[in-house]
């Protein structure tokens, strides 16, 4: 695996000398007989925007809720900034929360609520009125300090939520489903201007959120969680193009994934014999951890692939088969095709002229190829 | 769709079967005729004897005292144990203490009078405690029955109530303690004030329990409509009933102009 060189320093999880700020331990939590979390380990350096990535009930919540004291742990340590959490209530960590639901104090108006966890911390009343009109000043909300939470839109109360839970300065911000409430275009908007404030204040963010293009916008890094595991932690592009198993390919992005039989095993290229699938031998031009006659998973993005009327050149990583329907989204169309063998798959293509009168349509027989390294092999 | 008749004639005469007698009965409040039955004129002399009637007066006063006291009680008690219930999550006996605090809901008074009867006199027996049988028996008997309703006003409160919020406050570093008073208290404050008013009512309305466990010189408002009754219905009770229709009147109109004036959600 090729990957571009940067400076430790801003990437710290590349760095094995680095010190974690939030160190998850085997941690196990257990409602009954049903394991919510089940024995994750996690690394997580000061200043980053890691992101927890999982459908319902992965576990993805419980573990925030662990990190901010609402849940007890049921084996395993957490250790924030060196310090155990274990016997630590939430009341006394140094970690704040932004709830799903915001949790905005309904009987309080928008300037008591920010001040009420520095309240709590006894600040002198000229410094906790500084400090409010600090935050409602970086959440774009000054003159909306005198209202009530209902008095609100949506996306006021989501910044509301976000300045109240950055008001004690914490050293590490949970943000549950942040942006979740949200409709589409201001989620956009929002997400940037999180990414910035985060930025701007140099807090550790952890993001709980069931959402993949949010996790690719707004991370550092990724940790994709299934069935209360950690399934694979990497960098947004890592997580998409290298992903180490189906079940990460499929939850991140949309896949095509063949299976199929190894053929050759080399030191510099395999070959796999998926004609039960694709009707056509896969050619991966780098040596892959495998056995011959090994049984093994070819998965390959949408837009990794070409399509064509003619045949390319070539005996391997080249398919055929009939267009059933074809999506138009603007940016790009994505065409569903079934393949010869039966199988169906997405090819997606970007609209880069305004209109092709020759461009592939319904019902069309078409070759679909790809190159040597688009895809990603997989044994899980 | 065309509407007939039938659906407002059917609501007229239900209306009509639930007020046409409190109607009569303020109508013949004013009546100046000693039987209650036969119009003769407007008069409000009835109004006068019934502030002359020294024994009404303090049964109303003794009532009033009671139900406030109860009601204060019973909302304090009924908001723990409805905290308790819908917050602490799983506790050992939690299911015991749901169905205890409700059984009074269900349990006919004539046994809820008589039990706490059997308990005062033993206890006075036992200990000295309460000497006799008076406002302090009836306040303790109707705490005790009330609590039950308020807990089940409390509890419904806070089931609607968003868990988060209580989370929120101690994530911004508020002990137990301080969430329950700056965060759950206010927001079900609502419900405290339509639980301590039921309360009250419900002490105010009560007979059964308290001529179980009243004394001598303790008789409450109801107790002494009860006996008047008997003797026949004098015009002046119609003028006490009128009085205390037009002060719940004035609190339901006064509970509904504040519960307009919050916001519908929280």
């Amino acid at each position: 695996m090729k990957k571009p060189q940067i400076a430790a320093d801003t990437r710290p999880w590349r760095d094995p000398d680095a010190v974690p700020f939030v160190r998850i331990r085997n941690v196990t939590k257990t409602f009954g007989d049903v394991y919510a979390v089940d024995d994750v380990s996690l690394d997580i350096y000061k200043g980053e925007l890691f992101c927890l990535l999982g459908g319902s009930g992965s576990g993805k919540s419980t573990l925030l809720r662990m990190l901010a004291g609402f849940e007890t742990i049921t084996k395993g340590t957490i250790e924030i900034d060196g310090q155990d959490m274990a016997q630590v209530p939430s009341y006394q960590r140094p970690v704040n929360m932004m709830f799903q639901s915001y949790a905005l104090f309904p009987h309080m108006t928008v300037e008591a609520n920010i001040a009420y966890g520095l309240k709590r911390e006894g600040l002198p009343k000229g410094e906790i009125a500084e400090r409010v009109a600090e935050l409602l000043k970086l959440v774009r909300l000054e003159s909306f300090g005198r209202r009530k939470p209902h008095q609100l839109s949506g996306g006021q109360r989501q910044r509301v939520a976000l300045a109240r839970s950055l008001a004690r300065r914490p050293k590490l911000l949970l943000l549950d489903e942040p942006l979740g409430a949200l409709d589409k275009k201001l989620r956009e908007d929002t997400q940037y201007e999180l990414v910035k404030i985060q930025e701007q204040l140099g807090v550790t963010f952890i993001v709980v959120t069931h959402d993949q293009e949010e996790a690719m916008t707004l991370s550092t890094r990724i940790g994709v969680m299934n069935d209360g595991k950690i399934a694979q932690i990497g960098e947004p592009q890592e997580i998409y193009e290298f992903p180490n198993s189906r079940f990460v390919a499929g939850f991140v992005g949309s896949v095509n994934i063949f299976e199929g039989v190894v053929t050759e095993d080399e030191d510099d290229h395999i070959r796999i014999d998926a004609s039960a699938e694709a009707g056509c031998d896969i050619y991966v031009s780098h040596g892959v951890d495998c056995a011959p006659e090994q049984i093994l998973w070819y998965a390959i993005r949408p837009e990794k692939m070409v399509l064509s009327r003619e045949r390319p050149e070539g005996d391997a990583n080249i398919v055929h088969g009939l267009v059933q329907d074809v999506a138009y989204l603007g940016d790009m169309s994505v065409f569903r095709i079934l393949l010869d063998s039966g199988k169906r798959i997405h090819v997606s293509q970007t609209n880069v002229s305004r209109y092709d009168p020759e461009g592939i349509s319904w019902d069309e027989k078409v070759y679909i190829s790809w190159e040597a390294d688009a895809g990603a092999v997989l044994t899980s | 769709m065309r509407r007939g008749y039938l659906i407002p004639m059917i609501a007229v005469l239900g209306f009509a079967f639930l007020y046409a007698p409190i109607a009569s009965l303020v109508v013949f409040s004013f009546n100046e005729n000693r039987l209650v039955t036969v119009w003769s004129g407007f008069s409000t002399r009835w109004y006068a004897a019934l502030f002359n009637d020294s024994q009404i007066v303090d049964a109303a006063f003794l009532s009033l005292q009671i139900a406030a006291v109860s009601a204060s009680i019973a909302t304090v008690l009924g908001t723990l144990a409805g905290v308790a219930l819908a917050r602490l999550g799983r506790f050992r006996g939690k299911t015991a203490l749901t169905g205890m605090a409700s059984a009074p809901l269900v349990m006919p008074d004539v046994i809820t009078g008589l039990s706490l009867l059997l308990l005062f006199v033993s206890m006075e027996a036992l200990i000295g405690w309460p000497a006799g049988r008076g406002f302090t028996t009836i306040t303790i008997a109707h705490s005790t029955f009330c609590m039950a309703y308020v807990t089940v006003v409390i509890r419904a409160r806070l089931s609607d109530m968003d868990n988060s919020l209580d989370e929120a406050a101690m994530d911004l570093g508020a002990t137990p303690l301080r969430v329950f008073f700056d965060i759950t208290l206010p927001i079900i404050s609502p419900a405290l004030v339509s639980g301590w008013l039921l309360a009250f009512t419900l002490s105010l309305d009560d007979l059964v329990i308290s001529s179980f466990v009243s004394g001598p010189g303790a008789s409450t408002l109801p107790m002494v409509i009860f006996s008047k009754i008997r003797l026949g219905v004098s015009p002046d009770v119609n003028a006490l009933a009128t009085i205390i229709i037009g002060i719940v009147a004035i609190g339901v109109i006064a509970a509904t102009m504040i519960g307009m004036r919050r916001p519908q959600k929280t």
